[in-house]
């Protein structure tokens, strides 16, 4: 491959690739490197590159330095915040996007299915990076421990505090057990010794009818 | 009355989980937020922001980022397109010959791109003469503070009310009873001065976000990552006079209130589409975000309180100062609720004097924040009602179960009328539940005793009650239409569609999905069946916004009353079909059965002329009489060598009335424990250098935040008693779910020290200067 120097030779043994090739989600992508309008630039980051290059906007910009997580990605099996790491520095790598998780024929990654099914995130800005996250862990050890589960994301932000409900997503997922960080105790199911009710006719009061568990209807 | 005898509804989808509408685009990456979403010919704003607290203009000279290519439009107060004003009530104009904070934009680019739109920033050569500040409230209104507003607002104090909430005029005290014999008679008093003052950020992980598009005939279109385009609409037209302007929202990546308008970026974008034609995307840094948008309200809280010898509260007299920031907008009403939720929690007390002074100074502006004036004045009133207790020894818990507003019970709310509380006969009953279910009987030691200590580690307990009267806040409107599916061969079909047309955003809460469940649960149908329109201020009916916990009651109520009106007409066709009375029908996945015949049956496709649909209309006006109830409960850990607090352990209990969808409302609870709530206590603050008025964290890692690993237990026991609201007998709880954690994390890090801890946030340095250490 032909390649230029970014400074000068003396300086540095930085070296930048005329163009390089990255399979992203399973595509591949040639991009030439340089200062031309259509060119990656050398200080062109990944995140720039799949959100606005190739309208993968899936991955979320937010805190711009690496801390908040809502940007990663997966490169070359790790998990990388896209919003500091260099497209041009990734020639012949293999970057997967949240939009690559799901499979045409087998649907669903189980960690997106394990997010609906327990309703694994809120306002869902930072969802595509918490799941990268945790893809990337799943893909190194598909038993992880619900520490290393909470280690693994600790640098993901989520204000909204989805926490407990993607713990116990990725937990389902790890087929850990007595793993629940939260419970949600509803005073109804407490309720001792019912009332007996009459057989249940309808489902909903409001459209057909009205039956109680507890009452003496 | 037990709850046990409380009748419980046997919903098909109401109280349990049902995957939200947009699940799958959420965690395909397919979800659209404001940035993922852009326009042909768009251009790029930036802002070129003051350095200084408080500053003249001396001149500014954009002649540089004028020259430089690329660059469409450089607006500064010289050649602002139009005049737009700011603050309610309106104090200045956008662009004033000075400056008020540190972040006040001085000018606005707009470019081919961000990078030129950057380099032309840094080519605005602005001159300043410095100006002495003011940072603190309390401060700001002594004579010879710098006054920021000296035509409009004499030292720094802002009209009191909020015109647009308060149509009776005014009001910004509480002032009934004899609070001075009242605190003579006391058995226990106790008087402070509390803070809860550093104006942390919600840091929505979204940055705010517009594009803006003028349409000719003073008509702008913005696309905003707003959480209301309604207020939104609302306020900018005001600060935007002579102008429309039509609002049209994706889903929120994070709202917490704080990005219900953003008012600032929203006339900033629409300066400059309005000067280049274009469409003009402004979308703030997360420095920006951290130091130069809206925190939230700093306040400052010296009053005493007088407690009988039951533990009753019987007076409260003092000043609450609410710090807006350099500009204040419309805190009045945060002040009518906070006002109006300290009478809740102290319902019992007959003899007050709570006086507010809003005040503008020098530090970044504040604007809504979850918790909305309540968790502010909260956080300041249960610290000060812990002194009184302990003067008593009271058990808090037992102290919050009997001041807390009781069925009955009577108070005034933010719009300064009196209602009387129609809402949950089982406050107490939760709180002792949730107290149950938390150990708080085994380990709670008493006042200034740790629960347990171990080597230098010590445990604490504390606990906190608030409650929201604001959960049947402002009107809204609904449209359901039951459309059939179009049947173009005449083959009978048979299959309906219903639409939900209302204005709501997706910010988080699910309400959107909601909507449908509920009107899914009125047509007895799939709830897949059920739509709901896009978000936007144009074409739906009037919606104020999830905001205040209202959007359970405001948008579920008339939803839900649509939905029963477009079913009573279908019915009513269909007994004229069937030849039944309509008593006699029922309706099951859009069919129509006769009750004892179910082979006569006639689908609701079939009832409704050709091409037309069937049309049901609800609406909701707003009420105060209903309030809700949050109690929540902490355990800390204090490392008394190092100051350091981690918590071990929170529980969460309410009466919700009814469980719209049982995962939803978890979450809602949880999310008190993100948004600037339980950490405004620990470590969460926008530290501020007073020499140079300046914010110190502008970014993610200067600020601090709670990470997956330190995420504590949560327990939460909910109560469904029906409350008589609407149909579905819920309530809403968001708004308020973290919103006493701050002053109950203050008392179990006291109880944990064996002194009173009492600045937010305890960082360690706070906590080890209370134990004498530092």
């Amino acid at each position: 491959m032909v390649t230029k120097t970014a400074v000068p030779p003396q300086h540095s043994k930085v070296v930048i690739p005329d163009s390089i090739t990255l399979v992203i989600n399973d595509r591949k992508f040639k991009f030439s490197v340089g200062d031309g309008a259509n060119d990656v630039s050398p200080s062109e980051t990944l995140l720039d590159t799949l959100r606005k290059r190739l309208q993968f906007t899936g991955s979320k910009e937010s805190c711009g330095v690496g801390a908040c997580g809502c940007c990663a990605v997966i490169v070359n099996g790790d998990a990388v915040a896209a919003c500091m790491t260099l497209t041009a520095d990734l020639d012949g790598k293999s970057v997967t996007t949240l939009e690559g998780l799901e499979d045409a024929k087998k649907g669903l990654d189980p960690i997106q299915q394990a997010f609906i099914d327990e309703y694994a995130f809120q306002c869902g800005y930072c969802t595509p990076g918490i799941i990268m996250v945790s893809k990337a862990l799943f893909m190194k050890n598909a038993h992880p421990t619900p520490d290393e589960i909470r280690e693994a994301l600790a640098g993901n932000y989520c204000r909204c505090i989805s926490h407990y409900t993607v713990l116990r997503a990725l937990n389902k997922v790890a087929g850990n057990k007595d793993a629940e960080l939260s419970n949600f105790v509803r005073a109804v199911d407490l309720v001792e010794d019912p009332i007996p009710v009459a057989e249940e006719m309808y489902h909903s009061p409001y459209a057909n009818g009205h039956v109680c568990k507890h009452s003496l209807d | 009355m037990k709850f046990r005898d409380v009748k419980q509804p046997n919903y098909r989808h109401v109280g349990k989980y049902t995957p939200r509408k947009d699940a799958k685009e959420i965690v395909t990456g397919k979800a659209i937020f404001l940035d993922d979403f852009s326009l042909p010919h768009m251009l790029y704003a930036r802002t070129k922001r003051s350095p200084y607290p408080h500053a003249k203009i001396v001149k500014i000279d954009t002649s540089a980022a004028q020259a430089l290519e690329g660059v469409r439009a450089v607006v500064t107060g010289e050649n602002a397109p139009f005049l737009s004003v700011l603050g309610y009530p309106v104090h200045r104009t956008f662009f004033e010959d000075k400056v008020c904070q540190v972040g006040e934009p001085v000018a606005l680019v707009a470019a081919d791109s961000l990078e030129i739109a950057d380099e032309a920033v840094d080519l605005i050569k602005v001159e300043y003469e410095q100006l002495p500040a003011v940072f603190r409230a309390d401060l700001a209104r002594l004579d010879g503070a710098p006054q920021l507003y000296p035509d409009r607002f004499e030292h720094n104090e802002v009209d009191p009310g909020c015109p647009y909430f308060q149509p009776d005029g005014a009001w910004w005290q509480i002032k009934r009873g004899n609070p001075d014999k009242a605190l003579k008679e006391a058995a226990f008093v106790a008087s402070d001065k509390i803070d809860f003052n550093q104006m942390p950020c919600p840091a929505a992980p979204e940055a705010p976000s517009i594009i803006a598009r003028y349409e000719g005939n003073e008509v702008f279109t913005l696309w905003a990552s707003a959480g209301s385009s309604h207020i939104m609409k609302l306020e900018l037209e005001a600060y935007m006079p002579g102008f429309t302007t039509d609002i049209v929202t994706f889903n929120v990546g994070g709202c917490y209130g704080n990005k219900q308008a953003m008012l600032v970026q929203a006339i900033s974008a629409s300066m400059l589409a309005h000067a280049t034609k274009q469409p003009v995307k402004l979308i703030l840094s997360k420095a920006e975000q951290l130091t130069s948008f809206e925190v939230r309200l700093g306040s400052v809280m010296d009053a005493t309180i007088g407690m009988d010898k039951d533990g009753i509260v019987t007076a409260v007299k003092g000043t609450w100062f609410v710090d807006n920031g350099s500009v204040c907008n419309a805190t009045g009403g945060q002040v009518g609720v906070g006002l109006g939720e300290a009478q809740l929690v102290l319902a019992k007390c007959e003899n007050w004097f709570m006086d507010s002074q809003m005040v503008v100074t020098n530090r970044q502006q504040a604007g809504i924040v979850r918790g909305y004036g309540g968790q502010e004045l909260n956080s300041c009133l249960e610290k000060l009602l812990c002194a009184v207790m302990q003067q008593g020894n009271f058990n808090p818990l037992d102290v919050l179960k009997k001041n807390y507003v009781s069925h009955g019970d009577r108070y005034q709310w933010r719009d300064g009328r009196t209602y009387r509380s129609r809402s949950s006969f089982f406050f107490p009953e939760v709180m002792q539940q949730t107290a149950d279910r938390f150990g708080w009987a085994e380990k709670w030691k008493g006042w200034m005793k740790p629960t347990s200590v171990n080597g230098t580690k010590a445990r604490g307990v504390g606990m906190g009650v608030i409650g929201n009267a604001d959960v049947q806040e402002d009107n809204t409107e609904c449209i359901v239409r039951v459309i059939p599916k179009l049947d173009v061969q005449n083959i009978g079909g048979g299959q309906c569609f219903v639409t939900v047309e209302t204005d709501v955003t997706e910010s988080g809460m699910g309400q959107r999905s909601n909507a449908c469940k509920v009107a899914a649960e009125v047509f007895n149908c799939p709830v897949e069946w059920v739509s709901i329109t896009p978000s936007g201020s144009k074409f739906n009916p009037s919606n104020f916004g999830l905001c205040g916990s209202r959007g359970t009651i405001t948008t579920l109520k008339p939803v839900s009353e649509a939905a029963a009106d477009a079913k009573r007409k279908a019915m009513e066709i269909a007994s004229h079909k069937l030849e039944r009375p309509v008593d006699q029908l029922y309706m099951k996945d859009m069919v129509i059965y006769v009750r004892d015949t179910p082979e006569i049956n006639v689908a609701v496709s079939k009832l409704a002329d050709r091409e037309l649909s069937i049309v049901g209309y609800g609406k909701h006006t707003e009420k105060f009489d209903v309030p809700s109830c949050m109690t929540v409960f902490i355990e800390v850990e204090v490392d008394l060598e190092t100051g350091h607090t981690e918590v071990v352990r929170l529980a969460g209990g309410t009466d919700i009335g009814q469980i719209i969808d049982s995962k939803a409302l978890e979450m809602q609870l949880h999310g008190g424990v993100g948004s600037a709530c339980l950490d405004t206590a620990i470590f969460e603050e926008c530290c501020l250098d007073e020499a140079s008025g300046r914010p110190m964290a502008n970014s993610m890692i200067d600020y601090k935040w709670r990470t997956f690993n330190e995420i504590p237990p949560y327990d939460a026991y909910v109560m469904e008693s029906q409350i008589d609201t609407f149909m579905f007998k819920a309530i809403g709880i968001g708004e308020i779910s973290g919103a006493a954690l701050a002053s109950a994390t203050l008392m179990a890090i006291s109880n944990a020290t064996g002194v009173s801890v009492k600045e937010y946030p305890a960082t360690p340095r706070i906590v080890l200067k209370a134990m004498g250490k530092a």
